[in-house]
């Protein structure tokens, strides 16, 4: 009896333990798991006015879709893949691959940015599809609320990566507002080139007046887009939209993927006005000196006048140290980037005239001598002063010692974009402003002259175009006061001289690579003949002899490389994704 | 009834007198009984102790015990007996068999219906490897183990039931069980071989479907001892062994090196690097400081090493209260040298930087019958290790880094005694010894513990055979991770020239790097982790009319497990992670008829919070089948030598729910980031980015499993046969599906679409039978299985053969050698070559262009061999008995698989020269060459790091001998004191190996597969030991 007892108490406590053990479990085991990550209602707070997760999330769009140009493609610039410079990487570099068409579909070439455009295309349509959850009561100093500039920003983000879709890959898949979710079909089809250069300029129309001016902007908005970078990107895709590839030159006329299929002068017209507007705003000048268009921060933080849209890189050494010759054992310098002779031929002399030009006065056996300004505020050439001694470029010299260390492969390494430290001593680099320039008003102004030459002709305004800037360079008047220009030119000349001076303005900005295309001349620099350098020997008297070395035979596979592949995996996973031309 | 025989007449009243005891020591609880009358039994004390007072006339003895060989014994002559020796075999597949199926259950081999196979501990306990399941290798059908390493504390074989089938790679690995709690593999390989009973494989649906969680893998359970009643006893065991590597790698001298170096400059046309005269003075040795020749290897590493391991256990107790504690050291050494002629350790400043492995197992498990029905039970366990190996030095990634070292980069050490270093290398590191020398260390320290309190009610009162078990069980790992070094890593080292007799100091590729700092140390938390686990369960096994056997399970177990220092996307580590959690109720029915007719239901429903709570329990259900032909009459009398034949069949769906990365799939998660810059002075903020794409559907991935099997026992248990065939077909697998296109601008999360099958045999088959005095057994453990990927929501590839569905999993892929390029193929146009920047060369290899475009390129890429894991493995045990002496031998091979290495295993310019490089092609040699033109260039197409190819990747194959064990156990009339026992061993790992893979790699059979090739290499361990019981 006393056992049985004992028994039915033991198992009375063993089910009261039973019970409260299963209620504490239960209590464990939710059917939501605390402490996770943010969750998109925490991002895009009701609760919080100041918008604080929400405006994390718009750096995030800003970060996914701006990628910092110097040295972005494997190392090189994008620059590096044109007729402009080639990479002095000893080793088969991204660009290199680019310049000789070693790509294809089902290994794209390493300026292939289909995924990330559309993750920031993605990114952006969260944002734009979100924001308004938020009670930002945030104003903008003209007492507009700033949630409308935000989404905005954010709207422009979205039209600029698919401008950067539509540059390699001609018509894409437009999402409109779009956030797929796992169970959503996305094999959608291409659109066409036509609608997508619409969508792009219709986005630019529609946000321009709900964006911060130029004037709104002040030290804690600095950084975000504004009304002039919207105008810039609408008058940028319709100089495209314009281009002779595009607009007449269709390579496969009757596709509207990768174009129109006739030519419309209207769309010069177009472009010039787009231009026409943003030089309107009046809120742009041209900075006094050329080089320090690249390495001071736009109004009104710093004093550049003249940056309209930009990615803020901040301060650093490193275009210094990835680009400038490598001579330099104790500032640091890898040499990463060799201009060609092309490059450099195409700068007139100070005169402003051609070095073909017979009046022009140039010097073979002293090559640098008096030439346009902007050559030496974009080119190393041998002899130039660089921290505190000249630029040895010659064979054996300092900066081209030979042997496996990294080095100019055409005798000349790349200036643009660096700090002035010509007669730095001690030599070294300091910490310099590298924010890369996507929109000055320097390329507005050039914008505006092609597209109204096409249009109309060679105009006064288009003439004015290339004096302001040539007079901003340092290019001596001339006895005409036209700069080296000449009076009368018919479009066609016109048209050269607007196109060779896009390039040494622009030059490595991202824009020959861009402009071959468009203007359908990439075949001509690419094939015609191999990349040149120079060979620069030095006697034993100090004298200097130049030979010319080829550096880089290039290929063009025209036309179907007028156009990027869409990577192979795409097409296989969406049946209605039409591949390029020949790819 | 007078003619009775005399003998007989004698025979009654006779006393015997003896121990029981198998070739490890006495066999408490045996049962000795006289043949005729079963009653007269009496059970083996605590040292194996008997004595017996015959009854019958029989004249014979009759010994039992669970998982051993029944054994009679006649007896000789007519006296009484008293001191009789009586050894038993163990059983490893006979017919009174008794395996753990899990939840405190155990079942015969005779009413099993489901493909379980074990092992008891004894059988591997003189193995002398610290990792249980390095020791398990080839004993268990349809367990497939790869060693990777040889690394003191890190030696442990991966391990698989069944091979892989699951796409998910974390989703392989089976569960463990000790003792009922959850174990990782490291905590498995951790555990002390002598706190063990049993090792059992769960492997088909039926046996495995009570555990729901991951049972898809196959279910692993270890028992740990446990007291017996009587008085203390005490068993004392230390073994101390010698360490080598069962293979050293064979590197080329400076001689033959620089030959090697200049025919590659040869045939690039460059200057060859070494003139005649350097030639000769690395040929004579003339010139050591200037023309050095230094096996690095050899240098560095000794050619044997030690290990030693000391275990004490006690056990013994009451009818109430039974205990068994054991403590156990382990440890066991690197191979590095020592550099310090008198401290012991590795460097002159008493700092150990070599690699070692300390290891302390504590355990106390208690049973106490607190009343008549109710049993308590008290388990306690830790382990606590040391992991250490050099902090400033990858030395076994640098012994085969030819980049680093070169035989004649620097001596030894300088004329001076000052360091030497690599000049001639673009790293200049400074020598091996000198960096192993000056060097720290980095050690992992590693605790765990473990406590399981648990009770068991009879609840005879409601009906008999009823019992109420619980059981909460605690556990937790530590391990955090110290280094010690100096505050700059790399120690003065000196050129010396022997011309001029000068030194340069080393400034290093970082200037200034050659002062040598303070000691200090860093460390963090690598690992935190508690589990609760909580089980509740009823059991009901009642026989009624002797004929209908009824057995029962209802089970509730809870986990959670929480992990305060997981890492977190961006690798790093975050505190107050939320818990991982699972549920589960299970079921278990089972009816047999005179052990005849076997039927079992299993089923468990599980719930796991990886899952959305809709999508969060899964059912488990499984059937199990099975008829023992051999109790059928008329079998019987057909077939009299079968003891047993039994058919049996399961089928059945059991699940996994292993997610890959993150926790929870299923929430769209939202990340920070670094920043982007807004404001004057751009200051960077944080960002807020958006996590893979959530997927509320995900769910358990799940398994059918069916299995069909026949046991069989002939002639008296001699001969005994299992044999299983098994099909699985796996879906629900949690993929990354690879057919959805970037547009959708985000990474997924896995859904639940892979499918593969996987179908194989398995066999054990055991012969024992005596000879005279000398018992013997030969066995045969064969496995076999093949998984194929069904559908994996692969994109649709551009060719058919690129295409991985239809192939293994992990199916390697790659060109397909035909040979070298001669020249003539490089002139001729319509020879296919790599579109690349560097143009082959004649004697570079030459792959099939598959797709017929001219261009050898990533199109004309296909299957080749074999995944590294391999399909089929066999063991072959091998036992002799003669007295007091044991022999056991295993053999074990693996067969059907691939392995291919790149990098500094292999490649000239990055690996340390080897005899193959020797067999290069040259166009003297072009018909009998074994290897690529030699050349200076890394990405040519003979690189394998840049094309793969089946030139490469081995169907390799290996056999080891892999423990021998020689044990001789002391007659008990010859022990001193109170000795009840004595045991001497000789024993071995790894002692032998045969395979083709040392044809092309200077590296084991056994290592991972697309490696750099520079493993620590596996060791061959000959050990001695001896145990003495109290």
């Amino acid at each position: 009896m006393k056992h049985r007892f004992q028994h039915i108490v033991t198992v009375a406590g063993f089910c009261l333990v039973g019970t409260v053990i299963l209620d504490a479990c239960q209590k464990n085991y939710e059917s939501v798991p605390l402490g996770q990550t943010a969750t998109i209602d925490d991002v895009f707070n009701k609760q919080d006015s100041a918008g604080t997760q929400a405006l994390l999330f718009l750096a995030n769009c800003y970060q996914a879709a701006l990628p910092n140009g110097h040295n972005r493609v494997g190392g090189d610039y994008l620059d590096a893949a044109s007729d402009d410079a080639v990479s002095s990487s000893s080793t088969v570099s991204a660009v290199q691959q680019i310049a000789t068409g070693q790509y294809s579909a089902a290994s794209p070439n390493a300026d292939d940015d289909w995924s990330k455009n559309y993750t920031a295309i993605r990114d952006a349509n969260i944002f734009i599809t979100n924001i308004y959850r938020v009670p930002l009561n945030e104003q903008l100093p003209n007492g507009k609320p700033a949630i409308a500039a935000y989404r905005s920003e954010a709207r422009f983000l979205r039209a600029w990566s698919y401008f950067e879709l539509v540059k390699r890959y001609g018509g894409v898949p437009l999402l409109g507002d779009t956030v797929f979710t796992i169970t959503d079909n996305a094999q959608v089809p291409r659109n066409s080139f036509s609608d997508c250069i619409n969508y792009i300029v219709s986005e630019c129309t529609d946000i321009q007046d709900s964006m911060r001016t130029e004037s709104m902007v002040n030290g804690n908005s600095y950084g975000h887009i504004t009304q002039g970078a919207a105008l810039a990107l609408k008058a940028q895709a319709l100089l495209f939209a314009a281009s002779p590839l595009y607009n007449g030159g269709n390579i496969d006329p009757n596709n509207p993927l990768t174009g129109y299929p006739s030519y419309d002068i209207n769309r010069w017209q177009l472009a010039a006005q787009a231009a026409q507007t943003v030089i309107n705003l009046a809120a742009y000048s041209l900075v006094p000196s050329f080089t320090n268009v690249f390495i001071t921060q736009a109004s009104p933080v710093g004093s550049n006048t003249e940056s309209i849209f930009w990615v803020q890189v901040g301060t650093n050494t490193s275009v210094e140290k990835t680009n400038a010759p490598s001579g330099y054992t104790s500032a640091g310098g890898n040499g990463q980037t060799s201009p060609t002779q092309e490059l450099v031929d195409a700068y007139p002399m100070s005169s402003g005239l051609l070095i073909t030009d017979p009046a022009s006065g140039y010097d073979p056996s002293n090559p640098y001598q008096n030439r346009d300004p902007r050559l030496a505020a974009t080119v190393f050439c041998n002899g130039a002063l660089w921290l505190d001694r000249p630029v040895q470029t010659f064979d054996g010299g300092l900066d081209k010692p030979g042997g496996i260390t990294q080095q100019t492969k055409t005798g000349y390494y790349m200036r643009k974009f660096m700090g002035p430290f010509e007669s730095s001593n001690p030599p070294e680099y300091s910490n310099t402003v590298h924010d890369f320039i996507y929109y000055r008003y320097a390329e507005i102004l050039l914008d505006f002259a092609e597209a109204t030459n096409e249009y109309s002709g060679p105009s006064s305004a288009v003439y004015d175009v290339l004096i302001s800037l040539r007079q901003r360079a340092g290019i001596i008047p001339g006895v005409n006061q036209l700069y080296g220009l000449e009076a009368g030119m018919d479009q066609g000349a016109m048209r050269l001289a607007i196109q060779n001076e896009r390039r040494i303005e622009m030059a490595f900005e991202e824009h020959r690579f861009w402009d071959i295309r468009r203007w359908k001349i990439a075949a001509q620099a690419y094939n015609t003949t191999p990349l040149q350098g120079l060979d620069i020997q030095q006697t034993s008297a100090g004298l200097l002899i130049y030979n010319p070395i080829s550096v880089l035979t290039t290929t063009f596979f025209d036309p179907k490389m007028y156009f990027y592949p869409i990577p192979y995996s795409e097409v296989v996973k969406n049946p209605q994704m039409k591949q390029n031309p020949s790819w | 009834m007078a003619l009775v025989l005399p003998g007989s007449a004698w025979a009654q009243g006779r006393t015997v007198a003896g121990i029981v005891r198998d070739s490890y020591g006495p066999l408490p609880g045996a049962t000795i009984a006289e043949v005729g009358i079963p009653r007269n039994s009496v059970p083996a004390g605590p040292k194996g102790e008997f004595r017996i007072v015959l009854k019958g006339t029989s004249n014979t003895l009759v010994v039992s015990y669970v998982n051993y060989v029944r054994q009679q014994i006649p007896l000789k002559g007519t006296n009484n007996i008293a001191n009789l020796e009586i050894k038993l075999e163990q059983n490893t597949s006979g017919m009174d068999e008794v395996t753990v199926v899990g939840f405190g259950a155990a079942k015969a081999r005779t009413t099993m219906t489901g493909a379980v196979s074990s092992i008891n501990a004894k059988e591997i306990e003189d193995v002398p490897t610290s990792s249980i399941q390095n020791a398990l290798a080839g004993r268990l059908p349809g367990l497939v183990t790869t060693q990777r390493s040889g690394q003191p504390g890190r030696d442990a074989s991966d391990f698989y039931i069944r091979g892989v089938s699951s796409l998910n790679p974390n989703g392989n690995q089976p569960l463990i069980l000790v003792d009922d709690i959850e174990y990782t593999y490291d905590q498995l390989s951790q555990i002390n071989v002598n706190e063990v009973e049993t090792i059992t494989i769960l492997k088909d649906a039926s046996s495995t479907a009570i555990y729901g969680i991951k049972g898809a893998n196959g279910v692993l359970l270890v028992t740990t001892k446990r007291g017996v009643a009587g008085r203390p006893k005490f068993i004392v065991r230390t073994e101390a062994g010698a360490q080598s590597p069962v293979r050293t790698p064979n590197f080329l001298d400076s001689y033959h090196s620089a030959l090697l170096v200049n025919e590659a400059y040869n045939n690039d046309g460059l200057t060859p690097l070494y003139t005649q005269n350097d030639l000769n003075l690395f040929k004579s040795g003339a010139d050591p400081y200037g023309h050095p020749n230094v096996n690095w290897y050899k240098a560095t590493m000794a050619p044997v090493a030690l290990q030693a391991n000391a275990d004490l256990s006690v056990s013994g107790g009451t009818h109430n209260v039974k205990y068994f504690i054991s403590g156990g050291a382990f440890t066991q050494n690197g191979t590095v040298r020592k550099f310090d002629a008198d401290q012991g350790d590795v460097n002159a400043d008493g700092v150990n930087s070599n690699y070692f492995y300390n290891r302390y197992n504590v355990r106390g498990n208690l049973d106490i019958q607190a009343s008549k029905n109710l049993a308590i039970r008290m388990d306690v366990t830790t382990r606590y290790m040391d992991i250490n190996q050099s902090s400033n030095v990858n030395v076994l990634g640098d012994i085969y880094n030819y980049a680093d070292y070169h035989p004649f980069s620097a001596p030894l050490i300088n004329p001076n005694g000052s360091f030497a270093y690599a000049y001639d290398t673009q790293s200049q590191l400074p020598t091996l010894n000198a960096l192993l020398e000056s060097g720290g260390y980095t050690r992992d320290r590693r605790t765990d513990f473990n406590t399981l309190l648990g009770f068991d009610e009879k609840l005879n009162d409601i009906t008999p055979g009823l019992t109420l078990t619980g059981r909460l069980a605690y556990a937790s790992q530590q391990e955090s991770v110290l280094s010690l070094n100096h505050g700059f890593d790399v120690p003065p080292s000196y050129h010396y020239d022997p011309v001029n007799q000068s030194y340069t100091l080393n400034t290093g590729p970082n200037s200034g790097g050659y002062v040598e700092g303070n000691w200090v140390n860093s460390g963090y938390t690598d690992l935190d982790i508690q589990t609760v686990n909580a089980q509740i369960f009823l059991n009901y096994d009642r026989t009624f009319d002797k004929v209908h056997h009824f057995s029962s399970l209802l089970l509730w177990n809870q986990q959670t497990e929480r992990d305060d220092a997981a890492t977190n996307l961006f690798g790093q580590i975050v505190y107050g992670q939320v818990p991982q959690k699972y549920r589960g109720y299970s079921l278990k029915l089972g009816y047999d008829y005179k052990q005849k007719y076997l039927i079992d239901f299993n089923a468990a429903f599980n719930g796991s919070d990886r899952f959305q709570a809709s999508k969060r329990n899964g059912f488990f259900p499984a059937v199990g089948i099975g008829w023992n032909l051999a109790k059928e009459k008329f079998f019987g009398e057909l077939f009299p030598m079968l003891n047993l034949f039994k058919l049996r069949g399961t089928y059945g769906i059991v699940g996994s729910d292993v997610a890959l990365g993150n926790q929870y799939l299923y929430q769209q998660v939202y990340n920070s980031g670094g920043g982007y810059p807004f404001g004057a002075s751009q200051q960077i903020g944080g960002t807020i980015y958006e996590g893979s794409l959530g997927n509320n559907n995900v769910t358990w991935e799940k398994s059918r499993k069916s299995d069909a099997g026949l046991d069989m026992n002939l002639f008296g248990d001699k001969v005994s046969s299992t044999t299983d065939y098994f099909h699985e077909y796996r879906f629900n697998q949690l993929v990354t599906p690879g057919n959805v296109p970037l547009i959708l601008g985000i990474g997924l999360s896995p859904s639940n679409v892979g499918i593969t099958t996987n179908q194989g045999w398995e066999e054990t088959l055991t012969y024992k039978s005596t000879v005279g005095k000398i018992f013997y057994s030969l066995g045969i453990v064969y496995s076999h299985n093949k998984n194929k990927v069904i559908y994996e929501a692969e994109a649709a590839p551009r060719f058919p053969w690129l295409a991985q569905t239809g192939h293994q999993i992990n199916q390697p892929f790659g060109y397909v050698y035909e040979g070298f390029y001669t020249q003539a193929d490089i002139n001729d146009a319509s020879v296919a070559k790599p579109n690349t920047a560097t143009p082959p060369h004649a004697g570079d290899l030459k792959y099939k262009d598959i797709n017929k475009d001219g261009i050898i390129d990533q199109n004309d890429e296909q299957a080749i061999g074999r995944p590294n894991i391999p399909n089929t493995t066999v063991g072959l045990p091998i036992k002799l008995g003669y007295k007091g002496f044991d022999l056991s031998v295993l053999f074990q091979g693996a067969f059907q698989y691939s392995l291919g290495l790149a990098g500094t295993a292999i490649e000239p310019f990055q690996s340390q020269w080897q005899p193959i490089h020797q067999r290069a092609w040259t166009s003297e040699t072009a018909s009998s060459a074994e290897f690529p033109r030699l050349t200076t260039n890394p990405t040519t197409i003979s690189s394998p790091t840049n094309y793969n190819s089946n030139f490469w990747l081995i169907n390799a194959y290996y056999v080891r001998m892999k423990s021998v064990d020689l044990s001789y156990q002391l007659p008990k009339s010859q022990l001193p004191f109170h000795i009840s026992s004595a045991r001497i061993y000789l024993s071995a790992y790894n002692l032998l190996t045969w395979s083709n893979v040392g044809k092309k790699y200077q590296q084991d059979p056994e290592v991972q597969s697309n490696s750099v090739g520079d493993a620590y290499l596996l060791q061959r361990v000959l050990n001695l030991g001896i145990q003495i019981g109290l």
